[in-house]
């Protein structure tokens, strides 16, 4: 059964603490098998992985009582890695006014948030693998997918594979910020795979779901679900984005962006997507059109734009696009 | 002559707005030097620091200040954030992005990476480049040149401000993205200056601002004829290894009655920690060394793992000493 625990506390000024909480699943005596785990949280406004995580723990639950020996291994999931973050719903560490994902590896003597990476890094040392779940932010929303930086791709995309996601997103290594939990662990041989999906400040339980039976194959594949655990089957074969067939549409103008198209659909070339307009005038301020015949796999969810905000990702197929989107 | 803008942008319900400059000197020339403040809106020291000399250095390129002569072309830029400095924004307000994490920037990127592009374009060109800050609003700096792994010359040249403090500092992985890590790509020489705390306008850290930039353009050259303040402090060149920050292992209210830029003995009371429920003393934070003060928590809210201040010591403590420290403020 589940296990909960704090993995680091620390004092706050005025008679709290703050406390990094972990539950944990054991296989017991047959539970050999490696140790796995999932983080969230580290935005404070990223929401969709803590609702992953109470996913897991049910399923896992559920399986303690059904089929008590099919866990052979062990679950550690870590819900809110910035507890204060999310308890006051800044995506920052409060007070610091710093991004945890750009404080890693930490140091144990450190300021508070290089104290909270530090246990985390300490913790997941011997993890066979680690998924890092965000949630964009609150402008955009993103179809479930894997980012993976090119550096790692040999090891990273097998497991990728298997997650049901819709993209797998290798980035190139100039792109890549060291100072992420995931550089910091892959780069210590811990293979961590960051998904990204949904919006911030909301959950999408469809998106949930998709992302659940993919973790439970790639957790059957290492081990830690018995083989012959029977498991949902996969739903999504991803595709696969580079920097060589990404394209951003940037706002050429400020106003309110209004989009005409549905997230995850293919899109053609000089495809109207939507349209910028000013609540002060009635013509349009400027057409949003698809530069290439593609899939539309990022799209504005916050309507005001400044000259430059993103509204959309597309990521271009040479194969008719609505043969790979799934209906 | 209409005001210079380094980047015109549309809002989506404002006016149109524009990030100005000041360009002064002669436009056939190529700029000696750029200064740039206000990355942070809420760092105020260093913006009206700059306002104040670009008005006395229009004075002089105009014949206003008889006997003082401009001889290179400057670059003023007081607030690259002027969104943040009008609703006292450390970030940019409208995606809370910082600006000083956005460069080298990309003129068809987020709306901060054009901001970033464009003040990289504006300052490029010059030779000497200075990026000045005001730590953040947690936390106070006196009046300091910091290098980032410098060249000799650098080292060299900081001396000509004649603060009282060059610090040297580690490059952080976090800092690759700064405006003063992208000047390093463009040759010339950069430096980047802490004075004071954000959010507070302090006017004595702001006059030792000033004649060290003035004094800076007489040292250069940049500026001739009768010097207006020639005293200088001593000044102290910390190497990496100098300095010490102070961490706390306790939280509560923090108190001190220390200023900052004062020398400190070793076992010096810098301040006291009090439990904000019961009152009661729950630390006393004393110097580990002796050493000038250069920073010091002005918050009294207080962490575990949160910083307390920062000595300069005479002498190297290691090469560890300062590694984990996520610098602050920039």
């Amino acid at each position: 059964m589940a296990t909960h625990d704090s993995i680091l506390t620390l004092e706050l000024p005025y008679r709290e603490r703050l406390e990094l909480r972990r539950t944990s699943f054991d296989g017991g005596p047959n539970g050999r098998g490696p140790k796995v785990a999932v983080v969230a949280g580290i935005h404070g406004d990223e929401l969709e992985g803590l609702y992953v995580c109470h996913r897991l723990a049910q399923w896992l639950e559920h399986l303690a009582v059904r089929q008590p020996g099919a866990l052979r291994g062990r679950v550690e999931l870590y819900p809110a890695l910035n507890p204060v973050g999310i308890d006051t719903l800044q995506r920052f560490v409060p007070v610091f006014d710093t991004d945890l994902n750009r404080n890693f590896p930490g140091h144990r003597e450190g300021l508070l948030p290089q104290r909270i990476t530090e246990a985390v890094m300490r913790h997941l040392e011997s993890a066979a693998l680690v998924l890092d779940i965000h949630a964009s932010n609150v402008f955009l929303r993103e179809i479930p997918q894997v980012r993976i930086n090119q550096e790692f791709k040999t090891t990273l995309v097998p497991l990728a594979q298997k997650m049901n996601m819709d993209v797998i997103w290798l980035h190139g290594a100039l792109t890549v910020l060291e100072a992420t939990i995931a550089h910091s662990l892959n780069s210590t041989g811990v293979p961590c795979l960051v998904v990204e999906m949904g919006v911030g400040m909301r959950i999408t339980p469809a998106f949930t779901e998709q992302l659940l039976i993919g973790i439970l194959h790639a957790w059957q594949a290492l081990g830690v679900l018995a083989p012959d655990l029977e498991l949902p089957a996969l739903t999504h074969q991803p595709l696969v984005a580079d920097d060589s067939n990404v394209h951003y549409l940037n706002a050429e103008t400020s106003g309110l962006f209004v989009p005409e198209v549905e997230h995850w659909t293919s899109v053609k070339q000089g495809e109207r997507l939507g349209v910028i307009v000013s609540p002060h005038e009635g013509g349009e301020q400027s057409t949003v059109c698809s530069p290439v015949d593609g899939i539309l796999f990022t799209l504005r969810e916050y309507p005001v734009v400044y000259e430059g905000s993103l509204m959309a990702r597309i990521m271009a197929v040479d194969t008719p696009a609505s043969a790979a989107v799934p209906s | 002559m209409t005001t210079p803008a380094l980047l015109r942008m549309t809002a989506p319900l404002r006016e149109d707005f524009e990030i100005p400059y000041h360009d002064i000197g002669d436009r056939d020339l190529n700029p000696k030097l750029a200064l740039v403040a206000g990355i942070h809106g809420d760092e105020l020291n260093g913006i009206f620091v700059l306002s104040r000399l670009a008005n006395f250095l229009h004075a002089v390129s105009e014949g206003r200040h008889t006997g003082q002569t401009l001889t290179e072309r400057v670059i003023i830029v007081p607030a690259v954030n002027i969104l943040g400095v009008n609703i006292g924004s450390r970030r940019w307000p409208f995606d809370s992005t910082d600006i000083n994490r956005m460069f080298p920037g990309y003129d068809a990127g987020e709306t901060t990476q054009r901001i970033a592009h464009a003040v990289l374009s504006l300052t490029r060109p010059a030779y000497y480049r200075v990026d000045i800050h005001s730590s953040n609003s947690h936390f106070e700096e006196c009046p300091q040149v910091r290098l980032y792994e410098p060249t000799d010359l650098e080292r060299t040249t900081a001396h000509l401000f004649g603060l009282a403090a060059v610090i040297e500092l580690r490059m952080n992985k976090a800092f690759t993205t700064t405006l003063g890590h992208a000047w390093r790509t463009c040759g010339g020489e950069n430096f980047v200056m802490q004075g004071g705390q954000a959010t507070v306008l302090d006017a004595t850290h702001c006059e030792r601002l000033f004649r060290a930039l003035v004094a800076f353009l007489y040292r250069t050259g940049i500026l001739r004829g009768r010097q207006l303040s020639a005293e200088d402090e001593d000044v102290h060149h910390f190497r990496i290894g100098q300095t010490v920050p102070l961490i706390s292992e306790h939280a509560g209210f923090f108190v001190s009655r220390l200023a900052v830029g004062r020398w400190l003995q070793a076992g010096d009371v810098i301040g006291k920690v009090y439990d904000g429920f019961d009152g009661e003393q729950r630390h006393e934070v004393r110097a580990p060394m002796a050493g000038l003060l250069s920073g010091l928590r002005r918050q009294a809210l207080l962490f575990e793992g949160d910083l307390i201040a920062r000595i300069q010591s005479r002498q190297s403590l290691g090469e560890g000493v300062d590694t984990y420290l996520h610098g602050q403020g920039q």
